[in-house]
């Protein structure tokens, strides 16, 4: 990659390494300090029974806890929940980030105060948009309900219910996050010279091989980026669906993260939950890891 | 690529404004009804008589809405004042902390090859991907123990455990695309240390910026550790005074107003960081 530097090996020089551990292992210090603890604690959990009631105790049960998951549809159902909302979410969030961009790159009058309203989901925490979603979507306070009233319907329209909510919930967290992936992207955008387009022009391209040649190659690690980072954000979601929906209606929300709080909190079955966090854990390594293998492994490479 | 404006230009800056600023604006006119119009079904599109009483009652303040009609100050309004600040401060310093790691650390991971870097770099990636639901439980555990619980110490604690690996991770991808200007400053003398910090550093000055704004949104909006760790103490965050309003059955209005506040301070950061994308410029893309 170009910019690198390799070791020079002069003795009377910091090496590369030495370098980047002066820099770096404060921090690494202080993550594995912070995150090997609660992993190891939860690891522990996930091996025990931990009884409240007559006394806390804790037994050793071994694998029972993730024995106890394979036959546990509710189990099952949350894994499936959880894939389809993230998918759902990453598709959402990298199609209005890349479109916002574009948009955005565009010349335009007033590019601060657009770029500023573009900006604004961004700010809103997820249990705010959480709050406005919930709001916006459901019958009795809806803005679909306002709109068909309008136009003289006479009952409500509700999207919370179990063949939407999870839409509902992808295009919030899609709202919450499409602005961060627009701004890093169009940040891309304004590092490609306008020369290239004229040239594009001189070459007779139409708009979709100028976007596809020129446009977006300098794009692809950013898109790469975030399309990891979406899915780790969606998968380990939870207050934004707390606040919405707590799972709801019935199941049909219940994502692994509000199972585990339900289990852990709710149910207090401590030891369960923490097994199931740890197969979520696994799922979100897993997925970057093959997004990084199927993907990113080229980008990176370029 | 056109000069000018289009009309599909046009469209789609309204498609896009319209679908950012619709939620916002449900809740913004749901801030300023009267409690009658709240209840009020099919729910208005507009408040036809718009006061701002809910943004004085949570402040603390009663409201004259007529001569006999008077809009009280929410019970809430200490929780609010309250949060406010702790999220400030606990915001502003996990910004500043989480800044000056960094940077240093995303610099090494983008621009130079040493051994080890795939595992620590892996090391980085996994905290990012840990879920808090299931680390609550340990932290909870040990705050307890350590007396952290409850304190604003022990909230900017666990929020760095969210920022730095996440900022850090970003940063990695910007810091890479800069131009390879090591060589050159070691040409002139600079040593490692002054070539970040003389040279890297005022180069990616927006990047860096962005990032700030990034660790100041994840501080200021996080929710889930600060509802366990200092919800019902006197260190309790912004997020969690709301959340407060929102299971005691409030007045909507209240809730929406306290909602709309708590947008005001990253709104004015984003304003700032608006202006360092337009200066983002300055790469040269030639590689």
């Amino acid at each position: 990659m170009a910019g690198q530097v390799t070791s020079t090996g002069r003795t009377s020089e910091l090496s590369n390494l030495q370098f980047a551990l002066l820099m770096a292992l404060p921090v690494l210090l202080f993550l594995v300090l912070v995150v090997a603890y609660p992993l190891g604690y939860a690891l522990w959990m996930s091996f025990q029974q931990i009884v409240f009631f007559g006394g806390y105790r804790t037994n050793f049960v071994g694998l029972a806890n993730y024995a106890t998951m394979l036959g546990d549809d509710k189990f099952w159902w949350s894994i499936w929940v959880t894939v389809r909302f993230t998918v759902e979410s990453v598709l959402l969030a990298m199609a209005i980030g890349l479109a916002l961009a574009l948009l955005l790159n565009r010349p335009m009058r007033r590019p601060g105060l657009i770029r500023t309203i573009i900006m604004l989901p961004w700010c809103v925490s997820l249990y705010g948009t959480g709050i406005m979603f919930s709001y916006l979507a459901t019958g009795q306070t809806g803005f679909a309900t306002a709109i068909a009233f309008f136009f003289g319907a006479d009952r409500p329209v509700s999207f919370v219910n179990r063949q939407w909510v999870i839409e509902v919930l992808a295009i919030g967290n899609a709202w919450n996050m499409a602005p961060l992936v627009a701004f890093f992207l169009l940040a891309n955008l304004k590092t490609i010279p306008t020369r290239l387009y004229d040239l594009a022009a001189i070459d007779r391209m139409s708009p979709l091989e100028t976007f596809w040649n020129v446009t977006l190659p300098p794009l692809r690690f950013t898109l790469f980026v975030f399309t990891c980072i979406t899915t780790v954000l969606s998968m380990k979601l939870f207050d934004f669906i707390f606040v919405l929906s707590g799972g709801g209606p019935g199941t049909a929300s219940a994502v692994m993260t509000y199972q585990i709080y339900k289990i852990s909190f709710r149910d207090l079955n401590l030891g369960y939950g923490a097994a199931q966090s740890f197969v979520l854990l696994f799922l979100i390594v897993g997925s970057t890891m093959t997004l990084y293998a199927l993907w990113g492994r080229r980008e990176a490479a370029r | 690529m056109q000069r000018r404006m289009t009309l599909w230009a046009w469209l789609g800056i309204a498609v896009a404004v319209v679908w950012t600023l619709l939620p916002i604006y449900w809740f913004l006119k749901m801030s300023l009804l009267t409690p009658d119009e709240i209840a009020r079904f099919p729910p208005p599109l507009v408040p036809l008589d718009p006061t701002p009483a809910a943004y004085f009652n949570i402040f603390g303040f009663d409201y004259q809405v007529t001569p006999e009609l008077v809009r009280r100050a929410s019970g809430q309004a200490g929780q609010i004042i309250n949060g406010l600040i702790n999220s400030l401060i606990v915001s502003i310093v996990v910004t500043a902390i989480t800044m000056l790691v960094v940077v240093p650390l995303a610099y090494v991971f983008a621009r130079l090859d040493f051994r080890f870097k795939q595992a620590l770099l892996i090391t980085i990636l996994l905290s990012v991907a840990l879920p808090p639901v299931s680390t609550l439980i340990p932290f909870y555990a040990l705050y307890v123990q350590l007396g952290l619980a409850g304190t604003l110490f022990g909230l900017i604690v666990v929020t760095l455990t969210i920022t730095i690996p996440f900022v850090t991770w970003m940063l990695i991808g910007y810091l890479r695309n800069l131009p390879p200007v090591e060589r050159l400053a070691r040409v002139d003398g600079y040593s490692r240390l002054e070539t970040l910090v003389f040279i890297v550093i005022p180069l990616a000055r927006s990047g860096i910026a962005v990032a700030a704004v990034i660790a100041f949104l994840f501080a200021w909006n996080e929710y889930t550790y600060a509802l366990v760790l200092v919800n019902g103490t006197p260190a309790n965050t912004l997020a969690t005074a709301l959340s407060g309003f929102l299971f005691q059955h409030p007045e909507p209005s209240h809730l929406a107003a306290a909602l709309v506040v708590s947008i005001l301070p990253p709104v004015l950061v984003a304003y700032f960081l608006q202006r360092h994308i337009a200066e983002m410029n300055l790469v040269d893309p030639i590689r």
